[in-house]
């Protein structure tokens, strides 16, 4: 290889900063909590209606991020590995005040035709948020991972721990939610 | 619970803003509990064998950074670089003919010293053993391609903080790297 040769292979620059984090490098670490951090909030903030609890659940997913990241696979996606940490601090959350008031699991069906989360009319951004906040905790956490994120059944069902059928039936429902609450057809 | 520009109203949930900012910034307190802390060393091994199987311009720009982050930092603080911060652009620095010029990169001590190196690269190189001339050369190449792709980015967002930085640290990394290879060659060791 002589000096003017450059690699044409793109540079993956949050694998780079990821692997400078893994050295001890916190401005590093800085750099991709300021990449990630409105999504990892937004996520929260959908999963548990409550901002304060929200910013408690961003800063322990980075926390617990970087504390683990060691064991993050470089070739996957850091964005989604965030993701999964910040669910399971929302759920351990969660759980840890359903305690004291525990929450009567609920009966749903399972929906064979997936809905592709279109609204037949225009929404306006605020009213759809204030719906999906109404929204029962397992019908909302699906919603959010799967038509707001783009996570596939699959993808949501593992990071809610639940079955893969269970997380399509709590779709089904919250869409029969979203319909009645917004007084729209959601398709 | 908006970011910067959303819309008004939407048509599908995929239209949602995916990002929400909080109202403060976590940041401190995420670093005061990280600090003094290292990265969980649990599993040091297998971490290493996963970054032994990372990408090849991944693992060339991590050693350059690493090389120089260890042996001449401190040198180039001093000598080159204004102030130990990511420089900001100044206002003549602002993108030419698509071309991004960070501040201190046009500063003559900056450009007399990186002209320094350049010129009498090729011989220290020669003088190094072939493995470590390799590595070397691969991460120059590597770090030079950094420098391209950023500052085609920042060309077409200039006012992007992160990228800026990116570009301050990759020139960074070049200048260790290449007084690396000059203090290596001086001495008549490897890197």
């Amino acid at each position: 290889m002589t000096l003017a040769q450059v690699e044409h292979s793109p540079i993956d620059w949050e694998g780079a900063l990821v692997e400078r984090a893994r050295a001890g490098d916190t401005r590093a670490f800085e750099r991709l909590y300021r990449e990630h951090t409105g999504r990892v909030y937004g996520l929260c903030l959908r999963m548990t209606r409550e901002p304060h609890t929200a910013e408690d659940c961003t800063q322990e997913t980075f926390i617990n991020a970087w504390r683990a990241l060691a064991q993050f696979e470089i070739r996957s996606s850091f964005g989604t590995w965030l993701h999964r940490i910040a669910v399971n601090v929302a759920l351990a959350k969660r759980r840890k005040a359903a305690r004291d008031e525990p929450v009567p699991e609920v009966e749903v069906e399972e929906e064979a035709v997936e809905p592709d989360w279109t609204l037949e009319t225009p929404v306006e951004v605020q009213e759809i948020e204030e719906a999906i906040g109404t929204l029962p905790e397992g019908a909302r956490d699906a919603l959010v991972l799967h038509a707001l994120y783009g996570y596939s059944h699959t993808e949501a069902a593992q990071m809610l721990g639940v079955a893969e059928g269970t997380c399509k039936a709590q779709l089904h429902r919250a869409r029969k939610l979203l319909r009645q609450r917004l007084n729209v057809e959601v398709g | 619970m908006t970011e910067q520009g959303p819309k008004d109203s939407v048509t599908t949930l995929r239209d949602l803003p995916q990002g929400i900012e909080p109202e403060r910034d976590l940041w401190p307190q995420i670093e005061a509990r990280i600090a003094g802390r290292g990265v969980d060393s649990a599993a040091p091994a297998a971490a290493g064998a996963r970054r032994r199987g990372a990408p090849a311009p991944l693992r060339w720009l991590a050693a350059a950074a690493m090389v120089g982050c260890v042996a001449v930092g401190v040198w180039i603080g001093r000598s080159v670089l204004p102030g130990a911060a990511p420089a900001p652009l100044a206002p003549a620095a602002r993108p030419v003919s698509g071309t991004v010029q960070v501040a201190w990169v046009s500063d003559p001590r900056y450009q007399r010293a990186h002209e320094a190196l350049m010129r009498s690269l090729g011989a220290q190189l020669a003088a190094l053993p072939p493995a470590s001339r390799a590595k070397v050369m691969a991460s120059l190449a590597t770090i030079r391609q950094a420098k391209q792709e950023l500052e085609s980015a920042l060309g077409k967002d200039p006012g992007n903080a992160l990228l800026q930085e990116l570009l301050v640290n990759t020139y960074q990394d070049e200048m260790r790297v290449l007084t690396d290879v000059r203090e290596a060659s001086d001495a008549g060791e490897g890197i």
